[in-house]
């Protein structure tokens, strides 16, 4: 197994299929789909494969695989990954097959640009988390934003070109900076040690020691691009546009690996690379997820849209991640990392439900819903049983990652812990309403009107949704499993940025 | 003796041979009439021939050893013409240009019943005025193959007579251009009135010699005029901003094919005259046009974009998006200018002007070719809503359309890109003014983003129009296409990114 460049073959088995569909015959929608799924389903097995072989004992990079690629500024093609790195990997693949099958039905104009659009959205994914030069992740950065901006424009809602190229234009601003500053710390290694060799390579930056006038700036370049994407609080107002105008499958993409580019970037680099910088800029940080936990909730409490409250939701747990990001603390770190992969099952799993009613009835409005219950049972249950998830119910992966960031918040400083508890009350008034406004009581006349178009969920949309139930309950009854994954890479990434809190396995 | 001539023979045989190829153009017609394919067959294989010698004759430097017949610099005409990396470099570009415009020209002319040939013979007697400027040391040769390089620029401006647009454009930029030029040769005068001399190379010995004995404030205020009045010349055929004025309406009014070649190769030719010029003759005097350069660049850039965001017809959209282009150009230019004298970031910012130079030609020319092919029916607009449903109506050239707007937004791992980083790099090591440049040319690209990206959304976006026609690219614009997208989607693959880079890094160092 280990001869298999098994990192390369994981990012470009998707633009392998996004090729062969460029060859298939337009006409044939059956072909193009399977294909589509095919390929995303055999990227889920690569990844399951190096899941598999991933040693968790060991600590530092696995898999890696380096190339020269512009010799003259030292820019390499390197890849590897860690235990938090893989977890997400494995996220984005088993979520892009999840999408890729959730879009057969929805999905009926000109299917191959979007399966293709599609599968190059998993290549920047994948490259992104795997990356471990700063060039080579600035490249997959962006190819990320291409098919984004194409999958909301072309087959998003109505208002889609003002949601699109307000997203395209967010995330351009933060990351052409990020560039700026990965070149400005590239040239700053370059003139220390006299040579380019190294100066894009993550390893030899990741405690090189910054100068602390560059440190602050550089943070603040990624920083930027990072808060952008995950999105913390100034900075989230493309989401729920985003949200609201993408197609279900986009939703869940943006919503379960989009985000979590950015806190990943934060993790990744912002923490080892700039760890002065981090101390510095960490209470403004802490103090702007406090605002987003709670303006989150709030404005979610009065959305009269089921997808913009969903999406407004994200804000909210998102910044349970950044709040745990950023209080150096190994319980709190865990739950970020926890919370990342919990969110993007729940969140994904809740734009499903959302996009499996607006199937049906080409309408979001909370209003118009009602006594769902007695009519579509399975998907009420389904919908229960995310709500209850996303409300952060012991026992399901949700409740783990707030857990534990809570934990470490009340551990650095109580009012951030009281904050946050606060707000997952809040969580639990507005989901909980919603549910209740959708399910219960008696059918809706808008419902009514529809008649016999109002089904239950269909067997391939159970087919979606089944997998994410399962991984709900088995992160949330054994969060261990996760935790053991991505330890070492944890304690690494706190020992770099704050030694002394450092204390062992929790 | 034998052995000198023969390199003199070598060095000018580019563009000798280029001017013999426009005449051989109008000759084949005047012996065949009306035979367009057999004229565009002449054309695109003389101009692959004269790669192919350019190629053959170098003198080229890549992993260390010298490519081509030429070992080093050669100079001829007692110093006036030299042929060094540079000039090969310059000349390759150059040729490619004339090879895609050729391409891409008949399929628009024929349907406008517009003579090919004279297009043809024309753009090869300015191309063959770029290939002097690539190797001019001398003041005189300078001026002459400028003159050279634009005044069939003009003709090509006006080439559809009968089009009212095509004509007042042409007037526009036959007056403002030739006005430039005045500027530019009283420029030159007073420079050869100081030192007494037309050589690049002496010129910049005397301007060294007064600097380093007494300062900037020794020089004559005749010679301070001088720079200036060179500079205002320059910043006009570079369309600098607030030199561009031209630009919209000459970009506007050309039959679409020359605007591609507007667009690039007057442009490219003129940075190949300031490398020339500004470095090479002037290069001691560069602490005081450098904080021009730094404003000319920042204003060039960020009034580009702006007005750019404004426009719905994407011919103005493309120019004011080339002027903005012209202040990222400048950038280098500007990061040269301000690094210390003798550090390897000097040949850095010259390189990244190099190397976006190269990337800008195939991006934009691509562009403009994209446009032209949908204009290949008489009669059909460059309004934007041109583009409405084109996903649907032509997938092809929507997908190329939509590789060369990404690269103009500068979205890896295309060819755009690299330039960006290119120019920007040596401008953050240098760091002060430079990085609040490197910082504004970032912003600038993201304001860039939106009309670029809007031009995306009409594509795939939004619907065709009742009745709109069929498309239907011709197939020397096909092939034409074919070289500008592979050249903008595969600059990242490794072997031909090191060539490039090694070649450019290798042009950069000749000027110094």
């Amino acid at each position: 197994m280990s001869g298999l460049p098994l990192l390369t073959l994981v990012i470009f088995v998707p633009l392998a299929g996004a090729l062969l569909i460029a060859f298939l015959p337009r006409q044939r929608l059956t072909w193009i789909r399977w294909v589509a799924f095919a390929t995303a389903l055999l990227t889920w097995v690569v990844s399951l494969v190096l899941l598999a072989s991933f040693d968790h004992a060991a600590t530092g990079f696995q898999f890696v695989e380096t190339a020269d690629w512009v010799p003259a500024f030292g820019i390499q093609y390197k890849l590897g990954v860690d235990g938090i790195s893989l977890a997400l990997v494995v996220l984005t693949t088993t979520l892009t097959a999840i999408s890729i099958l959730a879009s057969f039905g929805p999905i009926t104009d000109r299917v191959k640009e979007y399966m293709i659009a599609f599968l190059v959205l998993e290549v920047g994914m994948l490259g992104v988390f795997l990356a471990l030069d700063t060039f080579l992740f600035y490249i997959f950065w962006e190819i990320v934003l291409v098919p984004m901006y194409l999958i909301i424009g072309i087959w998003g809602g109505a208002n889609r070109i003002y949601a699109t190229i307000k997203f395209v234009l967010y995330t351009l601003v933060g990351s052409l900076l990020m560039l700026v500053a990965i070149l400005g710390i590239a040239f700053s290694y370059q003139l220390q040690t006299g040579s380019w060799a190294g100066a894009f390579d993550y390893e030899s930056l990741r405690g090189f020691g910054f100068d602390p006038t560059l440190q602050f700036f550089a943070f603040a370049g990624f920083f930027l691009a990072f808060a952008i994407k995950v999105p913390m609080f100034p900075f989230h107002t493309w989401l729920p546009d985003a949200h609201v105008e993408a197609p279900t499958a986009g939703s869940v993409i943006l919503a379960g690996v989009l985000l979590k580019l950015g806190a990943y970037g934060l993790l990744r680099f912002n923490l080892p690379l700039f760890p002065d910088a981090a101390q510095q800029w960490a209470p403004l940080i802490i103090v702007l997820s406090l605002i987003a936990i709670v303006y989150g909730a709030i404005v979610a409490l009065v959305q009269t849209d089921l997808k913009k409250l969903v999406a407004y939701s994200s804000v909210s747990h998102m910044g349970f991640v950044t709040l745990g990001i950023f209080i150096f603390q190994e319980q709190g770190m865990h739950g970020a990392v926890l919370q990342m992969v919990a969110h993007g099952i729940i969140t994904g799993a809740l734009f499903l439900l959302v996009g499996v009613i607006y199937e049906r009835t080409h309408d979001r409005t909370i209003a118009k819903m009602g006594g769902l219950a007695g009519t579509v049972p399975v998907y009420s249950a389904m919908l229960g049983f995310f709500v209850f998830a996303s409300v952060a119910l012991p026992g399901l992966a949700g409740f783990v990652g707030e857990f534990l960031v809570l934990v470490g918040a009340f551990d650095y400083w109580p009012v951030a812990a009281a904050t946050a508890a606060l707000a997952m009350m809040l969580a639990a008034a507005y989901l909980l309403w919603m549910y209740q406004r959708v399910v219960f009581g008696d059918l809706s006349d808008f419902l009514k009107g529809l008649g016999h178009h109002l089904t239950d969920m269909t067997r391939l949309e159970i087919a979606t949704i089944a997998p994410l139930v399962v991984l709900t309950v088995a992160f949330g009854l054994f969060p261990g499993l996760l935790l053991e994954l991505w330890q070492s890479s944890v304690t690494d990434i706190l020992t770099s940025v704050a030694p002394a809190t450092v204390t062992g396995i929790p | 003796m034998i052995s000198i001539d023969q390199n003199t023979l070598l060095a000018l045989m580019p563009p000798v041979g280029l001017a013999l190829l426009a005449m051989l153009i109008v000759l084949v017609d005047i012996a065949r009439p009306e035979r367009d394919r057999l004229v565009t067959s002449v054309a695109v294989s003389g101009l692959l021939v004269l790669m192919a010698l350019v190629v053959i004759i170098g003198p080229f430097k890549v992993f260390d050893g010298h490519v081509g017949l030429l070992s080093g610099p050669v100079e001829v005409f007692g110093g006036a013409y030299v042929r060094d990396s540079l000039t090969a470099l310059l000349d390759l570009l150059m040729l490619s240009i004339a090879l895609l415009t050729v391409l891409f020209g008949p399929d628009y002319l024929r349907p406008r019943n517009l003579p090919v040939a004279e297009f043809g013979a024309m753009l090869c007697f300015a191309i063959t005025g770029a290939l002097l400027i690539g190797g001019a040391r001398d003041l005189l040769l300078l001026f002459i193959a400028l003159e050279l390089l634009v005044l069939p620029g003009y003709m090509l401006a006006g080439y559809a007579k009968r089009d009212g647009l095509s004509t007042e454009g042409a007037i526009k930029y036959f007056l403002l251009g030739s006005f430039s030029s005045a500027i530019f040769l009283f420029g030159l005068v007073l420079v050869f009135g100081y030192t007494g001399t037309t050589n690049i190379a002496e010129v910049a010995q005397a301007i060294e010699a007064t600097v380093s004995a007494a300062g900037f404030g020794a020089l004559a205020p005749a010679l301070l005029m001088g720079l200036a009045l060179l500079t205002t010349g320059a910043a006009f055929k570079i369309a600098a901003v607030p030199f561009h004025y031209w630009t919209p309406d000459a970009y506007q009014g050309s039959p679409t094919p020359v605007t591609g070649y507007l667009s690039v190769g007057p442009k490219v030719a003129a940075f190949a005259l300031i490398l020339r010029l500004f470095v090479e003759a002037l290069g001691g005097l560069k602490e005081d046009w450098t904080p021009l350069v730094v404003v000319l660049a920042a204003a060039t850039m960020t009034l580009g974009n702006l007005v750019a965001l404004t426009q719905d017809n994407i011919k103005r959209m493309l120019a004011y998006s080339s002027i903005a282009h012209t202040g990222y150009i400048m950038v280098g230019l500007a990061a040269f200018g301000a690094a210390p004298d003798g550090s390897p970031l000097e040949s850095d910012g010259l390189f990244g002007v190099l190397f976006y130079s190269v990337a800008y030609s195939f991006m934009n020319l691509g562009a403009f070719a994209c446009v032209a092919a949908l204009q290949r029916r008489p009669g059909v607009t460059s309004q934007l809503t041109t583009f409405s449903g084109l996903g649907r109506r032509a997938p092809g050239l929507a997908l190329l359309m939509t590789l060369f707007l990404l690269s103009l937004i500068g979205i890896p791992p295309l060819a755009g890109f690299w330039a960006k980083v290119g120019v920007i790099l040596p401008a953050l090591q240098i760091g002060g003014w430079l990085t609040i440049l490197a910082v504004l040319t970032m912003l600038n690209a993201a304001v860039a983003a939106f009309y670029y990206l809007r031009v995306i959304i009409y594509m795939y976006m939004r619907d065709a129009p009742e009745g709109a026609p069929p498309v239907n690219v011709g197939k020397t614009t096909q092939a034409g296409l074919a070289v500008a997208g592979i050249a903008t989607l595969f600059i990242w693959v490794p072997p031909f990114t090191t060539i490039l880079i090694e070649v450019s890094e290798e042009a950069a160092r000749a000027l110094l």
